[in-house]
């Protein structure tokens, strides 16, 4: 593959807790080109917020290679991080709470560029933070207003301004939509779509929203306790799943057209185990409908079965 | 008629600001039958449960004009012991968020069994009201061994069945449920989704099913109510409002605003703007400055309802010439993929 921007290799985060080591990220592979979105779903508690974040080395993984440019993050020493994360943002979840509260819009579109020292003076930093504002569609009026004046659909406006505002290659868009109303998330999608074209930007798109991800990627991958348990081009994914937790998941899905009504489905049973500790074997297989003795024990592996689809299941 | 609706204004009143939360609603529902109320954070879908259930705040909350009958009795003239008779026994209510909904030092047993102890018409005793929570609790899928643990030891979805219970132990003959599922993951939604409905069809409960997820609407709904900034715009039945000829301007920029699984849209048809402001509400149709087709008369007046076979829009794009709106939809329904 050419223009390879971002490549994990066997990506592991673990957490010590009281009751064992849990597997938030548990050996994650994958490849994004330039100008992609790869997105990545699972129910909460799955890992795909502590992957974004550990990619970004906000969380120190525990093991594995994240190759920006072919450059390793994680043995990089001090100064060449700083140089390459600048190149990497994240767009967070709440835009109620990761903003700071005291702070004028224009002070926290500002932020970044001042940490960074990017700007040789105050014109040319007012400049920039004003081509932010217009970029996001922020009315410059806006400028000296708290957040807390703000809705959400403007507050997350602003999440993306400061994502933007270093211009970046890559972003981890970190559920940027999901605390937001439907006519406002169709906005922000768009938003970043458009942006997207513009800039050639790569996103990593974590939600647990399947519509709005086949909206917005090109490759979706499935987490499932830490695990990717499928991953494939966007259509290849609805059109043909093959994981049996992917089926579910799609299944899950309420679609709004009259024939769903009172519609009887499948429905997967029980809730997800814990990632503390887990058994060895497929993570999935306590509530899998297949499950067979043989997805018990050993690893399973993530294997090719067309190209560029991949699935981590012993009976496909 | 289970339910019954008439022209329902509420404000919220404080020294500073009059927020007009629901402006002239009606509705009414029959018996077993799933009224679905959609609408944005804001639209006042909270604020018409709460009326219903007299559970408005006090000190600012006003309930300026209207009627809500239920089961011949109007609520809004009963006393405050007559409500609670009729609260959480005849009707009662799935909070939106699990998390907080319980109370964490009473055990999930106590916190069933409460609401049968307050409404012992039947005059159970002890033992017996206990194998009715064991039966609820069996009910909507928790073993019954777990009646004595605390709410902190059960995941999202375990709570919300738990929510589920405490509105259920009764036998309510009016459900509402806001959000029900909202803070929950799809394949536990699913499961919540398809428990309520087949209670509902077990002990023929009337439902109003309040959610911003078409999706859910299109599941669980017999009739559906589209609401914005406090106001009914379009009401019928699920086929009118998923596949009818006939739209309100909101209802078809809500349906271009989900990214659709089955087509392949590039791009979203959003909503320009946000919902206008509930202190200060434009005067005319309050959908008229987002609205993509606006004319003069929508600033200046508040549209009148047109229906047609029960289905109601409140739009003035239907006030004459009807054909010709129609025409016009249907065409732009077809632009916008739908």
């Amino acid at each position: 593959m050419e223009d390879k921007m971002l490549e994990i290799r066997h990506l592991k985060k673990y957490f010590q807790t009281p009751a064992g080591k849990l597997h938030a990220v548990d050996d994650v592979s994958f490849q994004i080109e330039q100008g992609k979105t790869l997105g990545v779903v699972g129910e909460s508690g799955c890992g795909k917020s502590t992957l974004g974040r550990t990619i970004l080395c906000l969380n120190e993984p525990t093991e594995g290679k994240i190759l920006f440019h072919g450059k390793d993050l994680v043995t990089a020493g001090k100064k060449e991080r700083k140089r390459l994360r600048p190149k990497m943002q994240m767009i967070f979840q709440d835009p109620y709470s990761s903003l700071n509260g005291r702070m004028t819009v224009r002070q926290l579109i500002a932020e970044p560029l001042i940490v960074n020292k990017v700007c040789k003076n105050k014109k040319e930093l007012e400049q920039r933070v004003s081509e932010a504002m217009e970029t996001v569609g922020l009315a410059e009026r806006l400028s000296m207003a708290y957040p807390h004046e703000l809705d959400g659909g403007r507050r997350q406006r602003i999440g993306i301004a400061r994502a933007l505002v270093l211009e970046p290659e890559f972003i981890v868009c970190d559920e940027p939509v999901s605390a937001l109303d439907v006519s406002i998330q169709a906005q922000i999608l768009n938003l970043l779509m458009d942006l997207q074209e513009e800039r050639k930007l790569t996103y990593l798109f974590i939600t647990h929203d399947l519509s709005v991800v086949k909206h917005i990627s090109d490759e979706i991958m499935v987490m499932y306790l830490g695990k990717c348990v499928e991953r494939a081009p966007a259509d290849e994914i609805f059109e043909n799943p093959l994981h049996p937790y992917t089926k579910a998941l799609l299944a899950a899905i309420p679609i709004p057209s009259v024939e769903s009504c009172h519609k009887r489905r499948e429905l997967l049973q029980g809730e997800v185990t814990s990632p503390v500790n887990p058994k060895p074997g497929c993570r999935f297989a306590a509530r899998c409908p297949f499950a067979k003795e043989s997805c018990r024990s050993g690893e399973i592996l993530l294997r090719e079965v067309s190209a560029g689809h991949f699935v981590a299941c012993n009976q496909i | 008629m289970v339910l019954k609706i008439e022209n329902l204004s509420v404000s919220y009143e404080t020294d500073i600001e009059v927020v007009h939360a629901v402006n002239d609603i009606s509705f009414s529902i029959e018996k077993g039958e799933t009224l679905g109320l959609v609408g944005e954070t804001g639209a006042g879908k909270t604020t018409t449960a709460l009326s219903i259930m007299g559970l408005l705040p006090e000190r600012t909350a006003r309930v300026r004009s209207g009627r809500i009958e239920f089961q011949e009795n109007d609520l809004l003239a009963l006393s405050e012991r007559e409500m609670q008779h009729i609260r959480g026994d005849k009707i009662s209510m799935i909070f939106q968020d699990p998390m907080t909904a319980l109370n964490p030092v009473l055990t999930v047993g106590e916190q069933i069994a409460e609401a049968l102890i307050l409404h012992n018409t039947d005059g159970y005793t002890q033992k017996e009201i206990e194998a009715r929570v064991e039966e609820t609790l069996e009910l909507v899928g928790i073993p019954k061994e777990r009646k004595k643990d605390y709410p902190y030891q059960f995941s999202g979805g375990m709570r919300q069945r738990v929510v589920i219970a405490i509105a259920l132990v009764c036998n309510p003959d009016l459900l509402i449920a806001d959000e029900p599922t909202t803070a929950l993951d799809v394949t536990i939604q699913a499961q919540i989704l398809s428990m309520i409905c087949d209670l509902q069809r077990k002990y023929g409960t009337s439902v109003i099913m309040i959610t911003h997820d078409l999706g859910v609407v299109a599941e669980t709904c017999d009739k559906v109510g589209i609401i914005y900034a406090g106001e009914m715009v379009e009401y019928g039945t699920l086929y009118d409002i998923f596949e009818g000829d006939e739209h309100h301007p909101y209802t078809v920029g809500l349906f271009g605003s989900i990214p659709n699984l089955k087509e392949n849209a590039r791009r979203l048809h959003p909503i320009e703007g946000l919902m206008p402001d509930p202190t200060n509400l434009p005067e005319g149709c309050s959908f008229s400055p987002r609205c993509k087709r606006c004319m003069e008369i929508c600033m200046k007046k508040k549209p009148a309802v047109y229906e047609n076979n029960g289905h109601q829009i409140r739009c003035h794009l239907y006030d004459a010439g009807m054909q010709k709106a129609v025409s016009e939809n249907r065409k732009e329904a077809g632009e916008d993929g739908r």
